[in-house]
């Protein structure tokens, strides 16, 4: 079976544009909270979000491209450029039928939704502009990257939630694995929208100012957006081109709590079970794993169920463990690919990311969070866990290149 | 024509449940598809009821009439359900029963945590998020009711399904248009064969809503009043929208095989293709040449050639611009005497879901009911394999080849 490797990174975020600048930000300890410029949040008690700032569509799209595509897929097509010319590669080589594109999202184009009802609702049906119908569809965001690049292979999207990355990352490697595709776009794309601020306030899941995950005092969560996207392909593919290997994609373990819609399983068993099949279907143990990038919300459910999953399967053994939407706010479908490009570049550099916020300990958090400033170290094996609503759960695996033994499937049931 | 370095590991339909205009459960379905015309009239049988005549007026659409989630659930835990939630509970619900999976909702033969769930739906959320809008543009945002937020997420109806059911493996939701209950297909062998979990239910589903309607509507490509709705043919002016839902329960044949299952198909063939089209300036369309290349990869998935197809099940709606390169792919590929079924005349365009309702008619016709009327050719007595197709509206193109199940043969009805 072959091997997969993440040869290319493209990143829009509240961190900046692009996976260099995206990574210094992150390494200064930035944060990308800011008030909300794009909607009006007056009413709602909350104002801050991972808003991305100064995105032109025109500095990364055509004016036909800008035209028929909304912010969501404007971002994933953007994120998709930066990546393949971050991984040197080609039209040429794009422009195939063994080239995928596989995204996440959680609500896809919202904001083309809400701009249409908001005429209907407001004006009446014929105010509702019908050349801009065909903007709405989450179908639509692979579409674009496809067309934007030349691939001609499979188009789809898997809409996992705050799992969607993952998902999306997971399904990616398997396709090629499988021999259906030797280079896969993938990631995930998501954007801040009013409809989806109020739904989250309303749940009352929101902190009012700052995310502080595994904090004793957290307070919730803060919503961003943005995209991240990664090119990965076949050891073959990768190797014939002279392609620099990043890293890895090793194992990835997807489960359902099944437990309910919003809050994760009490005792973490869809997590649990994610997690471990990640490490196990990676071929290696819980004691090789060097830096896990945690789902950590700043929610008080989230946090405590992960930390307690974390020492579940690593004991007492202290793993370094962090957070980025302490930085980045949870950008919902967009988040675990944005943390994957994160670790990533943690496996490149050595360097563990670090979580802001964090002054008082929980002991319902017991983990070994790497606090306020990035923290070199060991990064052969990197974990990225997202516990998504709906109780979607998905762990992925990402190592240095050389690092894993022979691969193997996973057998665990 | 796309290389495929490795073919779709074989998987066994074991178990089916329908919610559809023409019926709710597997054997409705069967027994409402002996009469084609009759199931025509009863799914466009009048004014839709979860339309409104203000957005909708004289609207023709295929509703799943008179529907009562809790015949099939109860009465208890369903008031924040939207109405795709509860499509994709009863299909799941019915399907696991078919399957011999459930019983008076206990779990039999698998455990919870191996089955999962890989669900297609094209525009899933949108009545919900009508909904919550209307209430946040004309009340308040602060008034959005948290309850029925979650249903504004896509992959919520089909997490209900989980969570309802207890199915604890992985749970996928599949977006690409009309091909995504066909795409799902594929995520449910890849994590078969990676062992993530041993039965899925497969499939998708989808929902009349106002909309959706005024979407169509507007876009001129809805066959209305007089209009013409023939699916597949050149007088046709236009499609009509359906609703439902149906799942598949899917697991490795081998696997089936040993817990003695009644396999009512194989899965032995899949295939997909995505073309630009030639203007930039154009974004919706129809690709002849990715029809072809997904129907030619499934065929060669499948180690089939053109002959040894019985009957093509088409994705054709009513929609010239996409019925004519789908029925031209066709017969560039398997000429002119392929039997050519056009289910969606009887039961409308179910968009996310109809891969499923497509491959749901070719297990009526592998039990012998004509499933669908046909526009080409004849179908054999006891047809042996199918080939089902989905088109999208954005160049996109999936094909599944289906086999009738190994213990239909033993009977000797080969």
């Amino acid at each position: 079976m072959t091997r997969v490797y993440v040869t290319g990174l493209g990143v829009v975020s509240s961190l900046g544009f692009g996976r260099e600048n995206f990574f210094r930000s992150i390494l200064e300890s930035k944060s990308g909270l800011s008030p909300i410029e794009s909607f009006d949040t007056e009413k709602l008690g909350r104002s801050i979000g991972g808003e991305v700032k100064g995105f032109k569509p025109r500095d990364f799209l055509t004016a036909a491209e800008s035209r028929r595509m909304g912010r969501c897929s404007a971002y994933a097509v953007a994120a998709s450029r930066m990546a393949v010319e971050d991984a040197k590669l080609f039209p040429q080589q794009l422009q195939s039928e063994r080239v995928s594109v596989i995204v996440g999202t959680t609500m896809g184009e919202g904001d083309v939704i809400t701009e249409l009802e908001q005429a209907w609702i407001h004006k009446g049906v014929d105010a509702v502009e019908t050349a801009k119908l065909p903007r709405y569809g989450t179908t639509l965001l692979p579409i674009h990257i496809a067309r934007a690049l030349g691939a001609r292979g499979m188009v789809q999207t898997l809409p996992a939630a705050c799992a969607a990355g993952n998902y999306a990352i997971s399904f990616a490697a398997d396709l090629i694995r499988a021999g259906r595709a030797d280079v896969v776009i993938t990631g995930a794309s998501e954007i801040l929208q009013q409809l989806q601020f109020a739904g989250f306030v309303r749940l009352g899941a929101m902190a009012p100012e700052r995310c502080q995950p595994f904090d004793k005092n957290r307070k919730g969560m803060i919503i961003g957006e943005g995209a991240g996207i990664l090119v990965i392909e076949s050891e073959k593919h990768a190797l014939k081109r002279d392609a620099k290997l990043l890293a890895e994609v090793a194992g990835c373990g997807l489960a359902c709590d099944a437990h309910h819609i919003t809050r994760p399983h009490p005792e973490g068993t869809g997590s649990l079970y994610a997690m471990t099949q990640a490490i196990l279907s990676s071929g290696i143990k819980p004691e090789e794993v060097d830096f896990i990038n945690a789902h950590g919300t700043g929610t008080h459910s989230n946090d405590k169920i992960e930390s307690y999953i974390i020492h579940q399967i690593f004991g007492d053994r202290k793993v370094p463990v962090s957070s980025l939407k302490s930085m980045l706010g949870h950008c919902m479908g967009a988040a675990s690919a944005l943390e994957a490009v994160a670790c990533v570049m943690t496996v490149e550099t050595g360097i563990y990311t670090p979580t802001l916020g964090y002054e008082t300990p929980d002991p319902e958090c017991d983990i070994n969070l790497v606090a306020d400033k990035p923290v070199e170290g060991k990064a052969e094996i990197v974990l990225n866990n997202s516990l998504a609503f709906g109780g979607y759960d998905a762990t992925v695996t990402f190592a240095k290149p050389g690092r894993l033994p022979e691969w193997r499937p996973s057998t665990l049931q | 024509m796309a290389a495929v370095d490795s073919s779709v590991n074989p998987l066994a339909i074991t178990g089916l449940g329908v919610v559809s205009s023409i019926g709710v459960g597997r054997e409705a379905w069967i027994l409402a598809l002996k009469d084609c015309e009759k199931a025509r009239a009863r799914a466009f049988r009048g004014a839709p009821t979860v339309l409104s005549a203000e957005a909708a007026p004289g609207a023709i659409a295929a509703e799943v009439w008179d529907f009562d989630a809790s015949l099939y659930l109860g009465n208890k835990g369903l008031r924040n359900f939207d109405r795709l939630t509860r499509f994709l509970i009863v299909a799941g619900k019915l399907a696991l029963e078919d399957a011999g999976l459930k019983k008076d909702g206990e779990q039999r033969a698998i455990r919870a945590e191996r089955i999962g769930v890989c669900s297609a739906t094209a525009y899933g959320s949108l009545d919900s998020i009508t909904e919550l809008l209307k209430v946040s543009e004309l009340e308040d945002p602060r008034y959005v009711n948290p309850a029925r937020f979650p249903n504004t997420v896509i992959n919520s109806a089909a997490a209900y399904l989980s969570i309802w059911e207890d199915l604890r493996a992985p749970n996928t939701t599949v977006v690409d248009g009309n091909c995504g209950a066909l795409d799902a297909i594929l995520t449910c062998e890849t994590h078969l064969y990676n062992t993530r979990a041993d039965v899925f239910l497969v499939g998708g589903g989808e929902i009349l809503s106002d909309p959706l309607y005024v979407a169509f509507k507007k876009l001129g490509i809805l066959a209305e009043a007089d209009a013409a709705f023939a699916p597949g043919l050149p007088e046709s002016r236009g499609m009509r929208l359906g609703e439902g839902a149906v799942y598949l329960c899917v697991e490795r044949s081998a696997d089936a095989r040993r817990r003695g299952a009644e396999m009512r198909a194989e899965i032995v063939g899949y295939g997909n293709a995505f073309e630009p089209p030639s203007s930039e300036a154009v974004l919706v369309h129809a690709s002849k040449s990715a029809i072809q290349r997904a129907i030619q990869m499934a065929l060669q998935d499948a180690s089939l050639d053109r002959t040894q197809v019985d009957i093509a099940c088409l994705s054709a709606n009513g929609i010239a611009q996409f019925d004519r390169p789908e029925r031209e792919a066709l017969a560039e590929i398997f000429g002119p005497d392929i039997a050519i079924a056009v289910p969606k005349s009887i039961y409308g365009e179910t968009l996310g879901a109809s891969g499923a309702f497509g491959i749901a008619a070719v297990l009526s016709w592998f039990e012998g009911v004509p499933a669908a009327p046909l526009i080409c050719g004849a179908v054999p007595k006891h047809p042996l394999r199918a080939l089902v197709v989905t088109v999208g509206f954005y160049g996109n193109a999936s094909a599944v080849v289906l086999s009738r199940g190994p213990i239909v043969r033993k009977r000797g009805e080969a």
